[in-house]
């Protein structure tokens, strides 16, 4: 496992993303609400693009005490969906939003000054 | 014959000054050592690769394995002769073993949408969002069904002049958590309100592709 430098900082803006070759793998970069993430672009599904599909928020449904339906909201928490057949998986931990058990692998990532370097 | 006048410069040539033979005599044997012990380096060196390639055990006398070690250790010493070709090697390994990254794409963040509001459509949103924070709080009738009406009529109006005019816009944005159930009842009123069956909608569609 090595430091591998992927780009500066600064060419980063929130919501940027970055599909990165090293070696054998495809690592997907993320920078959100300030932070960066890098996630394996492999799905757990069946191998698509894991880290190209769409960013959406996370979708809950309210509840009345009475458990009625006061409809469905977006949260604030991030998600993003292979767009191969919509496997989503949280922007914060890469697991699979409806089974925590399934998990992207996740690259740690280490910023010195303004470079950008993932340990790979 | 040759005469001795002849001779006598040969003689003075061959003689050394006593300063200079004294130099020459001390230097000579320091010489010698450094070259026997090198020649014995190599030997030692040479015996250790042919007992390698013939896969015999090697056996070496002590002064063997004194002189085997020196070697090794001259060749890969900072500053020996083969250090340099060593640390070439090496880094020349090392860059191939050192994985290149490379940018497959960059995916920009999606556009935010900047574009100016004018003063209806400020209104237009802060009521929607009135509408949404009262409904969350579970105010059903936060509007009352004429009011409801009304807006509903004068956004028919105005989403369809400008689906016909061809200022195509999608009717929900992708941020709002509209259920499939609130779609279908909606449309169902709109087209009871209309009087219009579903198979109309379908062929009008199909006529018209909008």
């Amino acid at each position: 496992m090595a430091e591998q430098f992927v780009g500066k900082a600064s060419e980063f803006k929130d919501g940027d993303r970055q599909i990165v070759r090293i070696g054998e793998q495809e690592i997907g970069i993320f920078k959100h609400e300030g932070e960066f993430y890098a996630y394996s672009n492999f799905c757990l599904h069946q191998g698509g693009p894991a880290c190209e599909g769409l960013t959406i928020a996370r979708v809950e449904e309210r509840l009345r005490d009475d458990k009625t339906s006061m409809g469905l909201h977006f949260t604030n928490d991030m998600n993003f969906v292979c767009p191969w057949h919509g496997y989503e998986y949280d922007m914060k931990t890469g697991e699979h939003v409806s089974n925590r058990k399934i998990k992207l692998r996740k690259y740690n990532i280490v910023q010195k000054g303004n470079d950008v370097y993932v340990i790979a | 014959m040759s005469s001795p006048k002849a001779r006598a410069p040969k003689q003075t040539a061959k003689s050394a000054t006593p300063k200079s033979a004294a130099k020459t005599a001390a230097k000579a044997p320091a010489k010698k050592t450094a070259v026997k012990k090198a020649a014995a380096k190599k030997v030692a060196a040479k015996k250790v690769a042919a007992k390698r390639r013939s896969n015999e055990p090697v056996a070496l006398s002590g002064e063997d394995k004194v002189h085997f070690v020196k070697a090794i250790w001259e060749g890969v010493s900072k500053g020996g002769k083969d250090s340099g070709k060593a640390s070439a090697k090496s880094a020349k390994t090392a860059k191939a073993k050192a994985p290149q990254v490379e940018i497959l794409r960059r995916i920009p963040a999606a556009a935010p949408q900047n574009k100016k509001q004018n003063a209806l459509s400020q209104k237009g949103l802060a009521f929607a969002a009135e509408l949404e924070a009262a409904f969350a709080k579970g105010e059903l009738e936060a509007l009352s069904p004429e009011a409801t009406q009304a807006l509903m009529g004068a956004i028919c109006k105005i989403y369809g002049a400008n689906q016909e005019s061809g200022n195509k816009y999608p009717i929900l944005s992708g941020r709002m958590a509209v259920t499939g159930t609130d779609v279908m009842i909606t449309c169902g009123g709109l087209l009871k309100a209309a009087d219009l069956q579903v198979f109309e909608l379908g062929m009008w569609q199909s006529w018209t592709g909008i």
